[in-house]
């Protein structure tokens, strides 16, 4: 390009640098291209963009490669091709408990699984790089449209009827030839013919111009509305604490835990499975165990005092309660818990054992033995039980010494001193195990010794027994951005269907000398463009084929 | 043309804005747990006595903080270790503080008496303390300078001189 251009067109207006056509009369400017013959390129209706304003600043550089459709298309290429890697293996974010995300990579996927964790494509959607590529796409959007939108917005807010000759004879649809009659009088009668097919018409004398469907070309930047919109939903979903939340729970039967990083508590009334009974499974899958539904009881409560006061218990006020099924989240205020996963895993919630004395045979209680935080004292008849000692999964160390191999109670085991009448006064010493099966492993009986000889603590029946048979994962989810996504995907569909199902056509003509030269222009469909041509000139006392009016025929 | 240039600037800022926060954003939120040169998390947590004690109580003095259970057989190794460098290192200021990986009291106190610990002893509550600072082995200990800043972690367990070595860099970078 010239350094000095001459921007001044012969209809006298001024025209920025950059520009293609006259603003004003649609003259190309450029000397080659006025020169030439060929069809003009129409794009945003050859204004200059801000982008191709003269000796850009840093500033101006940032805003012209953003505002390149050629880096847009860049971006999207690089993201699609970041978004596939990532999807390859799957990604760290997938895993509730993945303790050496490396190791894991490594054992599953092999060397390719190493590589892929090292280059940090395991973490591709939170990782900064792609993140940055996003935020790219963002602004490219934003100023891509403002570059071309604005522009558009004023050539079109702008025209003017009588355009120069070589404007209205370079368009796609072209028609040249004598009017018949009166010039100004056969004008008026085509404005009436194109207002009755919903264009809009001005009139200058003999010149003319019929516009129909502006409208349409905002569809483009209406999508892109609609995707800055989604676009800022998903990063502000990322960044504003208590948008979006990904959490696992797991809760045993009659479990109460509370929900990471909330103010919530979710208590577990009890997982079950149901499975299909034979009558309602078809012939070939009778007598199999097929599940129909699982389901958790779930209640949640909102703490309303001493969440944080480790020294007492949270107060607690129940929110809501609902049976989560699978698709059939419990759902309070945007925290939505979803059935994830069940385990089985027997376990005791308490006993409520008997203490018998094998001296006199009699037996008293049965007295409430909880497996967390048991209390320290039990009085049981004329005895009094001290509770030294509890493990929640009892063991032997290397030296022999009882331990607890774990905090959950596998197999838990309390050491009582028993003191009450016939008794010595520092008590008896002895060891319960409330699982009949550790009682057997570890030999209580044996332990307890002489002790095993006055006293049994057991449990009579199975309705002295509380305990849980499964874990159930509750995922709790929080994502505010949701209705924004909606939002941005709405606005996106409705530019889409501005954009396409109506098109914008323009119709352009003046008579000089009893010659009529006309020229007409769409975004798209030049076939109906041309067909609506003809049949309106057809109206006005001019037969010609449609097909004889697309201007690129003649190139050739 | 000058309003234009003016829209133009503050239409960058606000993209550079909220791009900036959104990809400073994706450099912080790399994961939950803890790395030396961050901050711990604060906690409010009981003493066997029942008292409430925060974090920011042991602030201006290094700090030894040390997740433990009785279930976990390095835990219940390393305690003597750390018992002995406590008495070794209090008067110059280090101060150790074993919090209990929920567990129930009277089982903490039963161990803590036996051992003959001296340091407070917190007690975790439903592993919220544990989850804060997401810790992903037992034992795990944490070596806080003066300033509350995380200089060392170190999962597993610590013999004398290990703590010794750490204890002295503690004391001489404050």
């Amino acid at each position: 390009m010239a350094l000095i251009q001459n921007t001044k067109c012969e209809c006298g207006h001024q025209n920025p640098v950059g520009t293609v056509l006259c603003e004003a009369c649609g003259k190309p400017l450029d000397e080659e291209l006025a020169a030439s013959d060929s069809v003009l390129e129409m794009r945003y209706d050859g204004m200059a963009r801000r982008s191709q304003k003269p000796h850009p600043n840093l500033i101006d550089r940032i805003w012209n490669f953003f505002s390149s459709v050629r880096v847009a298309v860049w971006l999207i290429l690089i993201t699609l091709v970041a978004a596939a890697l990532g999807t390859i293996f799957p990604q760290e974010s997938a895993f509730v408990n993945l303790t050496d995300p490396a190791a894991y990579y490594r054992e599953n996927y092999g060397t390719a699984g190493a590589i892929y964790h090292a280059l940090g494509l395991s973490r591709t959607f939170e990782s900064w790089w792609f993140i940055t590529l996003l935020v790219m796409i963002g602004a490219s959007l934003v100023i891509c449209s403002l570059d071309r939108v604005l522009p558009l917005y004023r050539a079109l807010t702008r025209q003017q009827v009588r355009k120069h000759p070589q404007f209205i004879t370079r368009q796609q649809v072209v028609y040249v030839g004598p009017v018949p009659g009166d010039a100004e009088e056969w004008t008026a009668r085509f404005a009436e013919i194109l207002r009755r097919k919903r264009y809009k018409v001005r009139t200058e004398g003999t010149a003319l111009l019929a516009e129909k469907n502006r409208f349409s070309r905002w569809g483009p930047y209406v999508i892109h509305i609609g995707l800055i919109v989604f676009l800022l939903a998903v990063l502000m979903r990322g960044v504003i604490p208590g948008w979006y939340m990904d959490e696992y729970v797991g809760l045993d039967d009659g479990e109460i835990e509370q929900i990471p990083r909330t103010n919530y508590f979710v208590k577990s009334l009890g997982f079950r499975i149901d499975f299909y009974s034979d009558e309602e499974l078809p012939e070939h899958l009778k007598g199999q165990l097929r599940v129909k539904q699982f389901t958790t009881k779930a209640v949640l409560y909102e703490c309303v005092a001493y969440c944080d006061d480790a020294t007492r218990d949270p107060e607690l006020r129940e929110v809501a309660s609902h049976d989560i099924r699978v698709n059939s989240p419990l759902s309070y205020k945007g925290l939505r818990l979803y059935q994830y996963d069940f385990a089985e895993t027997p376990r005791l919630i308490s006993v409520r054992p008997t203490l018998i004395d094998k001296r006199t045979g009699r037996s008293y209680g049965p007295f409430e033995l909880p497996m967390r935080d048991p209390p320290l004292t039990y009085s049981v008849g004329p005895f009094t039980l001290e509770l030294k000692d509890s493990f929640p999964e009892f063991g032997l160390d290397e030296n022999g010494e009882p331990v607890t191999l774990s905090r959950e109670p596998n197999a838990p085991a309390f050491v009582f001193v028993i003191k009450g009448p016939g008794l010595p006064e520092e008590g008896v010493p002895y060891l319960y195990f409330p699982r009949e099966a550790d009682r057997q492993r570890f030999g209580q009986d044996r332990i307890n010794g002489a002790a095993a000889e006055m006293f049994d603590i057991r449990v009579m029946s199975m309705e002295d027994v509380e305990f849980s048979t499964y874990t159930s994962y509750l995922n709790v989810r929080v994502d505010r951005g949701m209705p924004y996504v909606w939002t941005g995907a709405a606005i996106t569909m409705i530019g889409l269907v501005m954009g396409i199902y109506w098109n914008h056509r323009r119709i352009w003509l003046r008579i000089d000398d009893g010659v009529l030269s006309l020229g007409a222009h769409t975004n798209k469909n030049r076939f109906g463009l041309r067909a609506e041509v003809a049949a309106a000139l057809a109206k006005a006392g001019i037969e010609v084929d449609a097909k004889a009016l697309d201007n690129r025929r003649k190139e050739t | 043309m000058r309003r234009h240039k003016s829209v133009q600037y503050l239409i960058l800022a606000v993209m550079l804005l909220i791009g900036g926060y959104a990809v400073g954003r994706s450099f912080a939120s790399s994961g939950d747990v803890l790395r030396p040169g961050d901050k711990p998390p604060s906690f409010r947590l009981a003493d066997l006595q029942g008292e409430a004690h925060t974090l920011e109580e042991y602030a201006g003095n290094p700090l030894i903080l040390n997740f433990w259970g009785t279930f976990c057989p390095p835990c219940r190794e390393e305690m003597p270790a750390l018992q002995q460098q406590y008495e070794a290192w209090k008067d110059e200021g280090l101060q150790v503080v074993g919090i209990n990986l929920s567990e129930d009291r009277h089982r903490v106190e039963n161990f803590i008496r036996r051992i003959g610990v001296s340091f407070p002893i917190l007690l975790d509550t439903n592993r919220r303390t544990e989850r804060a600072f997401g810790l992903r082995e037992y034992p795990t200990t944490y070596f806080i300078d003066a300033n509350g800043v995380i200089r060392q972690i170190v999962s597993g367990p610590l013999t004398i001189e290990e703590i010794d070595e750490r204890v002295k860099s503690l004391l001489g970078s404050a």
